[in-house]
């Protein structure tokens, strides 16, 4: 059993009726993306029913743990405006683009990365954070080589 | 087809309350105070105005308690939850409503202590934001909750792939906090910004400082809409619609996926197609700017100056009284005042009535205009007017 020692400040995802396996996948450290069987389109965030197309055929791919992208896009944010970030300013939130599925960008904040390091196409690799005894968050770091 | 209303209806009155940090009242008595500006604006009775609208987040009065206490009491109500492009979408609403036959004359107003009361971005549960926003699990957890860091992350890409600077960011504020040192009732008259001191200031969430970032104050402003015959009754001179795009949206519910796409993309067509002109004939624009990079990307989108000449265009001082695009002339959401873009709905009005003829504020001669409205990259709305 995991031990926590302190209590963790910042928001936890919430798991919803469309978004649970992507959150169950990555409490297991694994990476989910809901994919469209008829437009074979990703969604991310998933929805109820394929945005391209509105098929209601969609389902779940496992994409394992390791997983490559790079910086599409980032903020370096000097003000925390949630509960928890305070301690950890400035936050890097970064929008990383999938190397293997291009089309997808999950959101998610740099770690181990200086503020002057970060930049467009910067290399960087999935990475979970345990929160709480039965959660981890997604978050990403650069790669190392 | 929205060409079959071109120059039928008309903007008769406008009109504001005080603004200020503080107001040390409600949002009924700033309504109130806008709503009575406007009507004696436009030489009407409280009583010709048979529809009350307005747009809230859940921080201002109802339509029906504002009709109440102008001794009022209206044929239609309507609240809505909305923002940034919702001036420009209950416009639309009100001339349908006229055109039906089912009102003749609509006041519009949006009133809020968006300083003293709630302010946007701060201040909510995280739980509840997860809920609320599309997407909101996959952004919130990472800290993500100011429009500032939402719209930065859209800059930094476009910036990045166009070429425009911080500097470029920079001539948007400057522009328009030069205009409000020409505008006594703009919030920021009186302190003028230079490029040395915008660039010295440090960022909030980059790429944008204080400065790019809009005003957040006390304020309620109106606006009255009647038909092109009811606005002969009129003591003001009226500026007609020319043509509107209500609203248009981006192809995602969320947008945090897709951060090239801005739903003023889709408007600049429709809204140049319904009024029949095109970005040339324009003489001058309120755009909105709830962010300067925000005024940049929309520059692009409305055919203003092309992708990649933006930031060249606004260095040229071209947003200037002066120059080729006069451009939120009473100095915009970052300098004048801040209710979610009417107050630049307002200052349009205002020009192309030529309300400030002989003062270094009057755009000369000019006869059309545009406002826009963003309501983030996900909801725009626009309309072009005339005088």
């Amino acid at each position: 059993m995991k031990h926590v020692t302190t209590a963790y400040q910042k928001p936890i995802p919430l798991k919803d009726h469309d978004n649970k396996p992507y959150w169950d996948a990555a409490d297991k450290h694994q990476l989910a993306l809901q994919k469209c069987d008829d437009c074979q389109s990703y969604a991310q965030p998933p929805g109820p029913s394929c945005a391209k197309c509105g098929s209601q055929h969609v389902s779940w791919e496992n994409f394992g743990d390791d997983i490559k992208a790079t910086v599409y896009s980032y903020v370096v944010s000097h003000r925390p405006f949630l509960p928890g970030f305070q301690d950890e300013l400035p936050t890097i939130i970064a929008l990383a683009q999938l190397d293997d599925v291009p089309e997808v960008k999950i959101m998610g904040n740099i770690l181990h990365c200086e503020e002057k390091d970060v930049e467009i196409g910067l290399p960087i690799q999935m990475t979970w954070v345990d929160i709480t005894e039965d959660r981890a968050l997604p978050q990403w770091i650069p790669v190392t080589n | 087809m929205m060409g079959n209303i071109k120059d039928r209806y008309a903007i008769v009155g406008v009109g504001e309350s005080k603004r200020s940090r503080k107001s040390g009242t409600t949002p009924l008595h700033l309504a109130l105070d806008a709503a009575r500006a406007a009507i004696e604006d436009a030489g009407l009775k409280a009583t010709d105005i048979d529809g009350f609208m307005n747009y809230n987040e859940n921080d201002s009065c109802t339509s029906h308690q504002l009709a109440t206490y102008l001794g009022v009491r209206p044929k239609y109500v309507k609240d809505i939850q909305g923002g940034g492009a919702s001036t420009e979408m209950l416009i639309a609403d009100a001339v349908s409503l006229i055109e039906s036959g089912m009102l003749t004359t609509v006041l519009i107003y949006r009133s809020m202590n968006g300083s003293s009361g709630t302010r946007v971005g701060r201040g909510y549960d995280p739980d509840m934001l997860q809920g609320a926003l599309s997407g909101g699990s996959f952004v919130i957890p990472y800290g993500s909750a100011s429009p500032s860091q939402w719209f930065g992350m859209y800059a930094t890409r476009h910036m990045h792939e166009t070429g425009i600077t911080k500097e470029h960011l920079g001539h948007v504020c400057l522009s328009f906090y030069e205009h409000a040192q020409r505008n006594p009732n703009a919030f920021l008259h009186g302190k003028p910004l230079t490029m040395e001191e915008y660039l010295a200031t440090p960022d909030i969430s980059s790429p944008f400082n204080i400065h790019d970032s809009c005003l957040e104050l006390d304020e309620g402003n109106a606006i009255i809409v009647t038909s092109e015959e009811k606005a002969k009754d009129c003591t003001s001179r009226p500026v007609y619609i020319m043509g509107m795009s209500a609203r248009q949206c981006h192809p995602h519910t969320h947008y945090w996926n897709d951060i090239d796409q801005v739903a003023s993309d889709y408007v600049a067509q429709e809204v140049y197609e319904n009024a029949g002109v095109t970005p040339e004939d324009i003489d001058v624009a309120s755009i909105y700017d709830c962010f300067s990079w925000v005024v940049l990307r929309q520059l692009e989108a409305y055919g203003f100056a092309k992708r990649g000449e933006v930031g060249e265009f606004v260095a040229q001082g071209n947003l200037k009284i002066g120059g080729k695009l006069p451009t939120n002339t009473a100095g915009g959401m970052l300098s004048e005042g801040y209710t979610h873009g009417m107050n630049n709905a307002l200052e349009i009005v205002r020009q192309l009535r030529h309300d400030y003829k002989g003062t270094d504020r009057q755009v000369e001669d000019c006869k059309i205009g545009i406002c826009t409205g963003w309501a983030g990259p996900d909801i725009a709305g626009a309309m072009i007017l005339r005088n």
